[in-house]
């Protein structure tokens, strides 16, 4: 198996062009993408949330080797397509209508993209309508309704009955987040899932895609 | 003049904001005394330095004659303002009601990092536009004390959607203030624009009624948000 520590520590460090640098010099010794994914940056971003979780890493820290991860992905994407292999997971997010605040969900965008996750991203006060054609139109697994304050709550709820209305509530998880979001909220509205913060948004996603 | 008009009425165009990395840092998530290394404090400081043209601190107050309390309610000219905040501000005989912003500009540089791809960036010139809001809001706070008489002070500040009143109050704070003079407006959410603004009330009375050095986190239930003093 490929030594993949220079990658794993470039994207500890945060460092974005170490870590594709690393990375197109391990492909170019003959390392699997597939490989590179799972034994090389899978388990550094493992450890990156575990230093998070630790209170060794911060946000800052947490988004640069997002970032770095990220720009890694843009480099395989299309040699694991080549070989059939799918993104971790789809995941279609945006903050629910009514709700301006968008640097929550915009922190859970970077850190899915880190965890090999395609995100599309609908940006702030979405209609329960525009989650739903995006859902469909992208074939999605998942959702995922941010919202900032008590008030745009209920826009939660209303947008997973508007997808039980439109018969697709079935077909995608359900998963929400933002600071007056509780894990009792989201079984009273019939969630699959909370996420307290951007990292456990990501091992949220992974179980909700059963990865 | 009519005994609902509040006695003074004040807005502030260009608040004086003085940004202090370590303040910032605790914005940004780090906890109180915890400093990153180089390069990230570079990087921060970089961003920092590009910000400052982009905060307009601004402001405006009413102070308003106590009408009427209870422990559960605030009378302030036309309105009753429901809550705790009855029994939170029961030694003052003045209430200052205040809404500040630190302007949409800086959510604007935040919103085109994140477009760029740049999310450090996109994450630090929105805690920055946090930090700048509460800096206002202090800001505000030293103009209103100029209205204290001799063996007066300030209570600590409160804001709807805390423990002392409902979100809700949002409405009525907004009809006893001239957040329009500076920019402010309330969507139908009771979310205000731009995002990065704080409406609250600030208590004007005899020190000894009102001058205790609690800190609002005193009273606020979230045990473990980063922000807590
Ligand atoms: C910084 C801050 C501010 C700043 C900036 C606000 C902004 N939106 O830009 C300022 C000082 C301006 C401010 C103002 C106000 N604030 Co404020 N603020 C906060 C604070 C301390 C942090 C919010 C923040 O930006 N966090 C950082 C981001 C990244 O976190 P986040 O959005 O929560 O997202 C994370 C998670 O929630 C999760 N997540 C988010 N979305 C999703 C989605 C999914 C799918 C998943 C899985 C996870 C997930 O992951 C994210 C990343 O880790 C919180 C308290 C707290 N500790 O959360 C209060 C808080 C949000 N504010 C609150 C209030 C009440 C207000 C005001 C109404 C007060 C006032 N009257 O002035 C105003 C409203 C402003 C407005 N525009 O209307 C309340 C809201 C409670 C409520 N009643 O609804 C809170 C919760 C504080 C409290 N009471 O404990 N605030």
């Amino acid at each position: 198996m490929h030594d993949f520590s220079k990658l794993q520590e470039a994207v500890l460090a945060g460092n974005s062009a170490a870590a594709v640098a690393a990375a197109r010099q391990a492909l170019s010794e003959g390392a699997d993408p597939l490989d590179l994914v799972l034994h090389g940056i899978s388990p550094a971003m493992a450890e990156v949330g575990r230093l998070f979780e630790a209170g060794d890493y911060f946000v800052p820290e947490l988004l640069i080797s997002a970032r770095a991860t990220k720009e890694v992905f843009v480099l395989i994407r299309p040699l694991l397509a080549k070989q059939g292999a799918q993104p971790t997971g789809r995941v279609v997010l945006g903050t629910v209508q009514g709700d301006l605040h968008d640097i929550g969900k915009n922190l859970v965008a970077a850190l899915l993209e880190g965890g090999g996750f395609e995100v599309i991203d609908l940006g702030v006060s979405v209609s329960p309508e525009k989650f739903i054609a995006a859902v469909a139109d992208k074939k999605a697994q998942i959702v995922g309704l941010s919202a900032l304050l008590t008030t745009t709550l209920p826009a939660m709820k209303t947008t997973l009955d508007a997808f039980r209305s439109a018969g697709l509530r079935d077909r995608v998880k359900v998963m929400i987040g933002g600071a007056p979001v509780t894990q009792s909220f989201a079984d009273t509205i019939g969630a699959d899932g909370y996420g307290e913060n951007a990292a456990s948004a990501v091992q949220l996603a992974r179980r909700l895609v059963g990865v | 003049m009519n005994s609902d008009d509040p006695l003074a009425t004040e807005s502030f165009q260009q608040l004086v904001v003085e940004p202090r990395l370590p303040e910032v840092l605790r914005f940004l998530g780090y906890p109180k005394g915890v400093f990153p290394p180089d390069p990230m404090k570079q990087s921060i400081e970089q961003v920092l330095t590009r910000a400052l043209p982009g905060l307009e601190p601004r402001g405006t107050f009413s102070i308003y004659a106590v009408r009427a309390h209870t422990r559960r309610s605030l009378a302030l000219g036309s309105e009753t303002i429901a809550g705790n905040i009855g029994e939170f501000l029961h030694g003052a005989s003045r209430v200052a009601v205040l809404v500040v912003t630190a302007g949409r500009g800086i959510t604007e540089l935040s919103t085109e990092a994140w477009g760029a791809g740049d999310s450090l960036a996109g994450w630090a010139f929105d805690a920055i536009g946090s930090w700048a809001a509460e800096a206002a809001a202090d800001a505000l706070t030293q103009q209103i004390s100029s209205h204290l008489g001799a063996d007066e002070g300030l209570t600590l500040r409160y804001s709807p959607g805390y423990c002392g009143m409902d979100l809700s109050q949002q409405r009525t704070i907004f009809g006893l203030t001239r957040p329009g003079s500076i920019g402010v407006s309330l969507l139908p959410s009771l979310l205000m624009q731009p995002m990065k603004s704080v409406s609250g009330l600030v208590g004007l009375g005899p020190r000894e009624l009102v001058g205790v050095n609690l800190s609002p986190c005193d009273r606020c239930l979230q045990i473990g948000c980063h922000m807590r003093r």
